[in-house]
């Protein structure tokens, strides 16, 4: 039996005031498989499974259909409805023991739809209870224990038992395991792989993407009651398309992620449809949305554009403006005008050559908006030329760039300011990459005289202070007066931070920006970094020879060798399991794993062949005589003519 | 960088030295017609007087007071080298500045420029100006700019093709600062130092070269100089005048010229000693 939700629209009234808390959602869920809901709090998960059972509140007004097995629900009665709930559609609500009665025993609770619904006798619905309770991993010493001394792991696996016990079709479940210790979620995952074997439907509503990965087929992403994008499940965390679902993976705890937990920027705002008197006192229905923390006058702004415009990473003026449909790529669904997460910079066949070495090797890479991309790889290999070709310092021999859509050689020639402010740069030595003829408050100043952007001398000083507090940094008159030589290093780098970012860069290149630091400051500063990257919703170009460091910070990893790219992919991915075996020697030599024949530096190779050849203990005469291309292998892109497929090959 | 220089420059001798003296000959240059006792075209004294409470250095042949003179003298002298060693350092930074920062064919005409008047005697192209054209003592000492800025461009343009591969510079272009931002606000003050021991060095040549040409006679007869005063002092050292007549221009001669070589040496040492070679001078 399947479950259908088509243009499904709720909106909650409170007084003149309402909010919209489902927009369009359409959703099929089919027997046998798994559907995730997943969306921040508030995004209306919660309000389609209510709807689902008819269990809307009175102050919600809905229009859509809801169909199961073809015949519409959402226009039953009452009673009707009453058939329906228990015998086909079983629910599970969220915050477990709390949906379960105080004062009966849970075995009388888990037996009342038996009674109710199939007119058993005290004595059989009691015994079916039980089985099901034991089935859930229930004891029968826990069957006659009343709520409160159940833990919150048995609690929600009595409600699973309840929910189940008539053999519904469809199943709801409503953060199922919010509560739950590792064990016990394995347990609900079980339990509901099985019932999904047994041809049940499953509506799954969850924060916990790991959970989604394991059980669903199909996860759906919700925000402000809009889904902004379907896909299969598996790709959540290695091929997100919007980016939300981008954001929502990097901000949950996952195993086999590496990266230190990032977040959504900003706050979401606040959808409302209301009347209220204009001038003539004639109410008038509407409805905007309301920004963050914003009075209701100004932010009283109709809903034009996407959702998510103020906290997204890739917004365009089109974004403001135009209203976004779900659109199909692949086998996803997404919402987005840009048609998914877009490209930032794309290079293309650039290469770069200092009088008889080649620097850069003819590359491609792409660098998608909101990620950090980190390039690793040993001194010499070429990433710092690299990361200033991304960054328009130094001019490629060959090759394009195209940087966030536009040509960018001929905007360099046409107006070179303007993608000035687009790119900020963090230099590898941050004491000389300030002349020490400035004070602090010239280094941040600068850019800001430049490009003319402070009417006066006020708003300058008000712009300065703020990029400096941005970066955790004093913004008291002795400081900002100081020299470069008078502050330690820690302080220097992030002073240079707050000039790269003083413009509202869209782009940030990092090259080894805290290789000069101790580690304890090294660690703040990334910190502060990471925290500014996801706030400002920057792009970011990250090189670093430490593996380790990129582990913690990258999304995407890149690793170079003599000016090629031989591996990237995902970080988590790369890291758990690299194919390149350059890749692994990196690894490895950061783990402190000897490979003895190993020398630092990459020896002369035919000038055609691998430039791992020679260090390669798997090298063959095809590897010294012919370089292998980076091909697409398993969600990611690797240069090798026998790549490595599990941890540890023969 | 950021040491307090003043302390360290007054504590070297050399600097003291070349101050106190800058200091006396700026003031014998502004105050000289005041000061000066009689008008030093006045020839009604006896000529050839030893010194006297009148005329503190005596007489010379056409009568006129020595002291008087020689207090217009020093005036033009200093001020011949002060002009030329200036518009020699404004042409050498213009053109070193342009040429090591927009290199290409910039860089080649102008340094190409500078290499023939580098290997032309500046003293032979002067002598025969003067002699031929009679051009006013000012135009001349334009012309001598015009041949001594090469070395002071070739040390700006060094260190600017230096300076412009520097981080901060970089950094600058990257944020999208223009040429001549960059030129003025990271460039210019980055050489400080070179301007000062540039300036020294061609002043100093520039009045030498004044006392030469004035020597020769190429000069307008009526204008003091100390050149001159030495040529008309030697027609006449088989007198007994050498100590009042000859003897003060020359030391005077030799004062200037140590006071800007005093200062440069001093400057150099302070501000960066490894400025020395490259300037060559």
């Amino acid at each position: 039996m399947s479950l259908e939700i088509k243009d499904l629209n709720v909106i909650y009234q409170d007084g003149i005031h309402c909010v919209q808390a489902l927009e369009d959602v359409s959703l099929t869920v089919a027997p046998g498989k798994c559907l995730a809901l997943v969306g921040e709090s508030g995004s209306g998960k919660t309000t389609v499974a209510k709807a689902c059972m008819g269990l809307l509140p009175s102050n919600a007004a809905r229009q859509g259909q809801i169909k199961l097995d073809r015949q519409r629900i959402d226009q039953l009665g009452e009673s009707l409805l009453n058939e329906i709930r228990w015998e086909r559609i079983g629910m599970v609500f969220q915050h477990g023991a709390a949906n379960l009665n105080p004062v009966h025993q849970i075995i009388n609770q888990v037996a009342e739809p038996l009674i109710q619904h199939r007119s058993l006798s005290r004595r059989e619905a009691h015994a079916l209870a039980g089985e099901a309770l034991v089935q859930m991993g229930l004891k029968e010493g826990y069957h006659s224990r009343y709520p409160h001394q159940l833990s919150g792991g048995e609690a929600q696996r009595a409600l699973l038992a309840m929910a189940m016990i008539l053999d519904p079709e469809l199943i709801i479940l409503d953060e199922p395991t919010s509560a739950l210790d590792a064990l016990s979620k394995s347990f609900v995952t079980g339990s509901i792989n099985r019932a999904k074997e047994r041809g049940k439907a499953i509506l799954l509503i969850t924060h916990d993407l790991e959970l989604v990965v394991h059980v669903a087929e199909t996860v759906a992403f919700l925000y402000l009651g809009q889904i902004m994008e379907t896909m299969p499940a598996r790709d959540i965390f290695t091929q997100p398309l919007h980016p939300y679902t981008l954001a929502l993976g990097r901000s949950y705890p996952a195993m086999n992620t590496t990266r230190d937990l990032g977040g959504i920027r900003g706050d979401a705002f606040y959808r409302f449809v209301h009347q209220h008197g204009h001038n003539d006192e004639a109410g008038y229905r509407h409805s905007h949305i309301q920004v963050p923390l914003s009075s209701h006058k100004d932010g009283h702004a109709p809903p034009t554009g996407c959702l998510f415009q103020n906290r997204c990473t890739q917004t365009i003026e089109r974004c403001r403006t135009e209203k976004v449909d779900l659109e199909a790529i692949g086998d996803h669904t997404v919402r987005c005008i840009r048609h998914g997460i877009a490209n930032l910079l794309e290079l293309k066949g650039v290469s770069k050559k200092y009088e008889n070495t080649v620097a850069i090797n003819a590359m491609d890479l792409t660098i998608k908006c909101g990620e950090v991309f980190c390039l690793v790889g040993e001194t010499g290999s070429g990433k710092t030329t690299l990361a200033m070709i991304a960054a328009g310092v130094i001019k490629p021999e060959s090759g394009s760039r195209v940087f966030d859509g536009r040509d960018m050689d001929e905007w360099m020639h046409k107006g070179y300011p303007s993608l000035a402010t687009q790119v900020g740069v963090i230099y590898q030595n941050p004491a000389e990459s300030v002349s020490h003829r400035f004070s602090v408050f010239d280094i941040v100043a600068e850019a800001l005289k430049i490009h003319g952007l402070s009417q006066s001398r006020e708003e300058m000083h008000t712009r300065v202070t703020k990029a400096l507090a941005d970066v955790h940094l004093s913004t008291d008159p002795a400081f900002l007066g100081r020299y470069a030589h008078e502050l330690n290093m820690g302080a220097i780098q992030r002073v240079c931070l707050a000039r790269a970012l003083v413009l509202g860069p869209s782009f940030l290149v990092a090259d080894e920006p805290t290789s000069s630091l101790d580690p304890s400051v090294q660690a703040k500063v990334l910190k502060l970094l990471l925290d500014l990257q996801i706030e400002m919703g920057l792009t970011m170009f990250f090189v670093t020879h430490d593996i380790g460091l990129a582990r913690k910070i990258g999304d995407r990893i890149g690793v170079m060798l003599s000016g090629r790219l031989v591996e990237t992919g995902p970080a988590h991915l790369i890291l758990s399991s690299p194919y390149h075996r350059y890749t692994q020697l990196l690894i490895d030599s950061v783990s402190g794993i000897s490979h003895g024949s190993f020398q630092p530096g990459s020896d002369p190779v035919e000038p055609g062949g691998c430039p791992f050849a020679t260090r390669c203990p798997r090298a063959t005469d095809l590897c010294r005589l012919t370089n292998p291309q980076l091909l697409e292998r398993d969600h990611r892109q690797v240069a090798c003519h026998f790549p490595l497929t599990s941890r540890h090959p023969g | 960088m950021h040491i307090d220089i003043r302390q360290t420059l007054f504590r070297n001798p050399w600097f003291v030295i070349g101050f106190t003296l800058a200091l006396l000959f700026t003031a014998m240059t502004l105050l000289g017609p005041p000061l000066a006792p009689f008008d030093p075209w006045d020839i009604s004294f006896t000529p050839i007087s030893p010194p006297s409470a009148r005329h503190f250095l005596g007489t010379n042949d056409g009568g006129q007071d020595i002291f008087s003179e020689l207090l217009f003298a020093v005036r033009n002298t200093f001020a011949f080298g002060l002009l030329s060693g200036l518009v020699a350092l404004g042409l050498g930074v213009m053109i070193g500045l342009a040429a090591g920062w927009f290199r290409g064919f910039v860089d080649m005409i102008l340094m190409r420029i500078a290499d023939v008047l580098l290997a032309i005697p500046a003293i032979m192209i002067l002598i025969l100006t003067a002699a031929l054209f009679r051009p006013s003592p000012w135009l001349l000492a334009l012309i001598l700019s015009g041949l001594m800025w090469p070395s002071i461009s070739k040390a700006i343009r060094a260190q600017t093709l230096t300076l412009r591969e520097s981080l901060h510079v970089r950094a600058a272009a990257q944020i999208g600062g223009g040429n001549w931002y960059i030129i003025r606000r990271h460039l210019m003050p980055e050489m400080f130092p070179l301007y000062l021991v540039g300036f020294a060095a061609k002043a100093r040549i520039a009045m030498f070269m004044e006392a030469a040409l004035a020597f020769l006679g190429l000069f307008d007869p009526s204008r003091k100089s100390l050149g001159m005063m030495i040529g008309y002092a030697l027609k006449y050292y088989y007198m007994d005048i050498w100590w009042n007549w000859l003897l003060p221009p020359i030391v005077c001669l030799s004062l200037l010229i140590m006071t800007v070589t005093f200062l440069a040496i001093s400057l150099e040492r302070v501000l960066d000693s490894r400025l020395k070679d490259a300037l060559g001078a």
